[in-house]
């Protein structure tokens, strides 16, 4: 009995072998193919640097709810807090995140942080050219990670009341 | 302690007490809403369902709730049967259907007890798909924020303030799904106690609105217990820091001081350490300079050969004071307070330690039933005692509960049965007072007056006390029917104080406690001091401020040392400008800059109750020990280090040879286990084990993680890591248990529920009774008014009278304008038509401007401004004074 499971799960694995071997190869070009990933290819589920994401008025996802850097395992996630007022609107909730650091000598792409966000503010973007010969400058500020200000032009008044 | 039977496990409960309390004193986890430890049962939020078996041959049972149902012998319940744990979840699913669910933006979360108990019932998804119900949000003042829709209508909120804390301007208002608990319009809390609410509301409809101004997750504040130093009473806290920056305060349960609940000052108060007005490096004549450089000036100025003279503080931690009186020797040591001040604190210790009356601790206040006051508007000048003293009203209506046969937590019964039935409180003041309402009978009269009531309850209660020679009718009736209400008590309480600036108050406090404990009374004396240390600089002994001037101008070139201390506070203006001008050089220890701090020569940055240990003595006469929460970075340290001796290593050096020199603070040490103090090898942690960012808070700085800073002083850590388990009370740096993130996770750590915890009572007591002393005799003439003088006398306020906390900003909000108070008919002839005026008070070659208030309650004759408030509060009150019309 388990002789015969032992060779169908043999055949199966050869199987797959010998179908990926006819079938025509695929060379990723990176660092020189095209694109702001120059030929770099990801799955989108790719987990890289961070991405703070801004909601369809242009305000940041972000309420500074504290829940990724307590989720964070390797306790790598700096928040301050600070409140919205009228004059300054910058998250649409009550709070937003006045400095949001994240240090990427200690990240471990875990997506944690990203799986505990309840406003899916931080995602995983597919930036991975990270390495750096300098340690300090993995410590990304929040303005590195913050989606760019959506194309079309706000009306007047977002941002001023909610 | 009687049987129950629980899933069918046997256990022991008091059947005295209702199942909730005994299920959560076994350490079992059953989810509750509107049962409080300290306010009973009412049945509201139905959410303590448990089944009930008549006999163990019963296997239908029945739902009952925990809290409603009293634990007695033999009683069968189940919490895990079916039926309960689905109509659990049931209950938090309907209190769902309105609630927000905004978690993330909620300043509850992470310490919600709403979350705790949804998690604990297992309901975990939303089915409803209607639209939820909404509410406006109040503004209530600077210190409570109201978000409304969060609220699951447990009332709790409106029991403690109405019941429990007595004002009327929060109530509920609706019907059905529509019930609105918040004020009738937006406006600030009156109630001097309305931050409990913070901690009182299981949800997040009322959040700590200083909180919000820096906000952090309780999981990520860095903690240590503290005391209270902002009034005498010595309450228990727990501060909370991050980033460098003091972000809140919350009551830490002390069975037998502050238990569940502190005042608006100690909570809101803790901003001061924030303020722009804290001195953060030393100073040499006004221009910063380094802690090297400072260290050089501190030791050449010690050490160049003139006399030094060192001023204690009463708000100085006793490390601090005893640090300062080795330094300068001890008959250099000053007391840095009015001569007055001192004569009455030091006659308070003593009257306590001779005295036959016990000092009463807070819970003493509470348990008393019959109360007398001395001269004191406590909600003032030791808010937390007010609660207290509330709560002792009750007392006596607890015997008709108890022939009545129902327990004293059902709360709506016993407050039914009590009806306006109140245990005999009897004020005799020189002013209105914030008890005045719940007071069976109130005596509005000048110091000498309020003594010689005192005097006279003492000889009405004992022969043998003294007479008061032309005694009124009136006071005699007073006083007879006071004696008799007092004698009648079991535990009778005298409580007096020092806002009367008048010893003979005190002295005439002592005697009723005597002569109650003469003739065979349990009475206790409770006397309030001036700050949070004043007992314990007594105890310390120093010598009067007076013979500092001498010895100052006895030395032209003397060397002065003023700790924590602003002593235009305490003393004349022109005294202190005095002391200050003769004096070679002028060494000061501060935390917040202030008119001495400006002349010194050499300034250093103390560190406050956040950044220091030390100990300090409550008017209850226990020691107490509070912790340092984060290590500030600049050159702050605890008084005592800058000016202790070179051999000292850590706090327990300190406290070991104070108990070797000074044989009286010998059990001192005793507050809290020494530094040495190991759970298993490891430190106790200041940080939950959820604290975030740890890696990170500095990366600004340097990448490299640093090594968090030792403590040579205690047996806290600065880190996550440590003994998990409960460690001794007196360093219990938070309340947290798995399924308990709110404050209510007190409860896995008390003996039993509402009691002591398990770890111990913290502190120590110094005063034990003893039965030496006599009556005192120093009777007052009655106070007569002069026609166009008035006795100016301080008013104290809860915001605004303390130094420290009105720099709090939320509490300077709150803080009283300057004012001159008269009575209406003796202000008559200053109002012009009728108007508030400005007038200008002249006493002992001093002037002030100050509007003109009417005090209704004020005695014909005196005259109040409010103490600490004005440049006057370091005059030595009382004093007569002249009153103009300003022009
Ligand atoms: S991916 Fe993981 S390690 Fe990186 S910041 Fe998020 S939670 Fe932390
Ligand atoms: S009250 Fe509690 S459960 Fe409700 S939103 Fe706030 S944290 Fe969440
Ligand atoms: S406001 Fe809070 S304490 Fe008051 S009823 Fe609502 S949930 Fe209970
Ligand atoms: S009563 Fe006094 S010690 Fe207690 S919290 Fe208030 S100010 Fe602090
Ligand atoms: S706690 Fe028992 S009904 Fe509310």
């Amino acid at each position: 009995m388990s002789i015969v499971e032992n060779i169908a799960g043999l055949a199966k694995g050869m199987g797959v072998t010998l179908r990926e071997m006819v079938q025509p190869t695929e060379v990723e070009n990176y660092p020189d193919g095209p694109g702001p990933e120059r030929g770099a290819h990801f799955q989108d589920r790719f987990r890289g640097a961070h991405v703070l994401q801004r909601d369809e008025n242009g305000l940041e996802k972000c309420v500074a709810c504290f829940l990724c850097a307590a989720a964070c395992p390797a306790n790598c996630i700096y928040i301050e807090a600070a409140e919205n007022t009228a004059e300054v609107r910058i998250s649409s909730s009550e709070r937003y995140a006045k400095v949001y650091n994240i240090d990427y000598n200690r990240c471990i792409f875990c997506g944690y942080c990203v799986e505990a966000c309840p406003t899916d503010a931080i995602t995983h973007g597919h930036g991975f050219e990270l390495a750096s010969l300098d340690a300090t400058t993995m410590i990304y500020r929040k303005e590195d990670m913050l989606a760019p200000l959506p194309e079309k032009k706000l009306p007047e008044t977002a941002g001023a009341t909610v | 302690m009687g049987t129950i039977y629980i899933d069918g496990k046997a256990s022991e409960a008091d059947p005295k007490q209702n199942l909730l309390h005994a299920c959560l004193s076994l350490g079992l986890n059953l989810p509750y809403f509107c049962w409080h430890p300290a306010m009973g049962s009412v049945g509201a939020c139905r959410q303590c369902a448990v089944k009930q078996f008549k006999d163990a041959q019963d296997t239908r049972g029945r739902l009952v709730m925990a809290c409603m149902t009293p634990a007695a012998p033999d009683t069968r319940i189940s919490l895990q049967d079916p039926e309960a744990v689905a109509f659990r979840a049931g209950i938090i699913e309907g209190m769902m259907l309105n609630h927000p669910h905004d978690c993330p933006v909620c300043d509850e979360g992470g310490e919600c007890h709403l979350q705790d108990m949804t998690v604990m019932t297992g309901h975990d998804y939303r089915r409803s798909r209607f639209p939820k119900r909404t509410f406006h949000d109040q503004y209530l003042g600077p210190f409570v924020y109201h978000q409304m829709n969060r609220c699951i209508q447990c009332y709790r909120c409106v029991r403690f303030y109405r019941n429990y804390a007595g004002e009327d301007d929060l109530n509920a208002f609706g019907i059905s799904n529509e019930v609105f608990f918040g004020r009738e319009q937006d406006g600030v809390l009156k109630s001097e106690f309305a931050g409990n609410l913070v901690e009182v509301c299981p949800t997040g409809v009322f959040t700590d609105r200083t909180l919000r101004r820096h906000y952090t997750r309780k999981w990520d504040l860095r903690m240590a217990p503290s005391i209270c130093g902002h009034c005498s009473l010595g309450c228990n806290t727990t501060m909370g820091e991050r980033y460098g920056l003091l972000r809140r305060v919350v009551n830490r349960f002390n069975s037998e001081v502050n238990g569940y609940f502190l005042c608006d000052r100690g909570r809101y108060g803790y901003e001061f350490v924030n303020s722009e007005q804290r001195i953060r490096a030393a100073q040499i004549n006004g221009a910063p300079t380094s802690v090297t450089e400072a260290k050089r000036r501190l030791s050449s100025l010690v050490a160049g050969g003139q006399q030094l003279i060192g001023i204690g503080s009463p708000r100085a931690s006793i490390e601090s004071n005893y640090a300062l009186r080795r330094l300068v020797g001890k008959d250099r040591f000053f007391c840095g307070v009015s001569d007055g001040e001192w004569e009455r604190t030091r006659a308070m210790v003593e009257i306590l330690q001779a005295g036959p009356a016990r000092s009463a601790s807070l819970r003493d206040v509470e348990l008393s039933d019959a109360v007398l006051i001395l001269g004191e508007d406590v909600t003032n000048s030791a808010p937390r005692m007010a609660l207290s003293v509330r709560q002792s009203l009750r007392q006596q209506s607890f015997e008709t509960t108890q022939k009545l046969r129902v327990p004293l937590w059902m709360d709506d019964a016993v407050r039914e049965i009590a009806q306006a039935k109140r245990s005999p409180l009897f004020i005799a003041a020189a002013g209105a007072t914030r008890l005045d309402d719940v007071a069976t009978a109130t005596y509005k009269a000048a110091p000498e007056d309020i003594a010689r009531l005192g005097f006279a309850v003492a000889h009405e209660i004992d022969a043998k006390a003294p007479e008061v020679p032309d005694l009124s009718g009136e006071m005699r009736e007073l006083a007879a029917t006071i004696a008799t209400a007092l004698t009648g008590a079991k535990h009778p309480l005298v409580i007096a104080g020092p806002s009367c600036r008048s010893i003979s108050v005190i002295e005439s406090a002592a005697n009723v406690a005597r002569a109650l404990c003469d003739n065979g009374h349990s009475a206790a004396l409770s006397l309030i001091a001036p700050a949070c240390n004043s007992f314990g600089l007594a105890l310390l002994g120093a010598r009067p401020m007076s013979e500092a001037l001498a010895a100052v101008q006895d030395h032209g070139d003397a060397t002065l040392i003023v700790l924590e201390n602003d002593l235009y506070r305490q003393l004349p203006a022109k005294l202190v400008d005095g002391y200050l001008a003769k004096a070679a050089h002028l060494i000061v220890l501060d935390q917040l800059g202030n008119g001495t701090t400006a002349k010194a020569e050499l300034l250093l940055p103390a560190g406050t109750f956040a950044e220091s240990d030390g100990t300090l003595v409550s008017n209850e006469g226990r020691a107490q020990r509070f912790f340092q929460v984060f290590v500030p970075e600049d050159g702050i340290k605890e008084s005592w280090r800058w000016l202790g001796d070179q051999s000292w290593s850590s706090l327990d050096d300190v406290l070991s040879e104070i108990g070797t020199e000074i044989p009286r603070l010998a059990s001192v040490i005793g507050a809290a286990p020494l530094s040495s103090f190991r759970i298993a090898g490891a430190k106790i942690p200041r940080e939950p084990h959820r604290y975030s960012g740890r890696t990170s808070i500095t990366a600004n700085i340097s990448v490299v993680e640093p090594k968090p800073p030792d403590d040579p002083d205690s047996s806290l850590s600065y880190s996550m890591e440590g003994a998990s388990i409960q460690p001794p009370a007196a360093l219990q740096p938070f309340f947290w248990a798995p399924g308990w993130n709110s404050i209510q996770a007190v409860n896995k750590f008390q003996s039993e529920i509402g009691e002591a915890l398990r770890g111990g009572v913290p502190g120590v007591r110094l005063f034990e009774t003893s039965t030496g002393g006599g009556y005192f005799d120093g009777i007052p003439n009655p106070f007569t008014r002069r026609t166009q003088e008035w006795l100016l006398l301080p008013i104290e306020h809860i915001f605004g009278s303390e130094e420290l906390s009105a720099h709090a900003s939320s509490i300077a909000e709150l803080v009283t304008e300057p004012y001159l108070a008269l009575n209406p008919a003796d202000a008559a002839g200053f109002l012009a038509e009728g108007k508030p005026t400005v007038v200008e008070v002249a006493f002992g070659g001093l002037k002030q401007r100050v509007p003109l208030k009417v005090l209704a309650e004020l005695p014909s004759g005196l005259a109040g401004i409010p103490a600490g408030l004005t440049a006057l509060c370091g005059e030595e009150l009382p004093a007569w004074c002249r009153i103009e019309r300003a022009s």
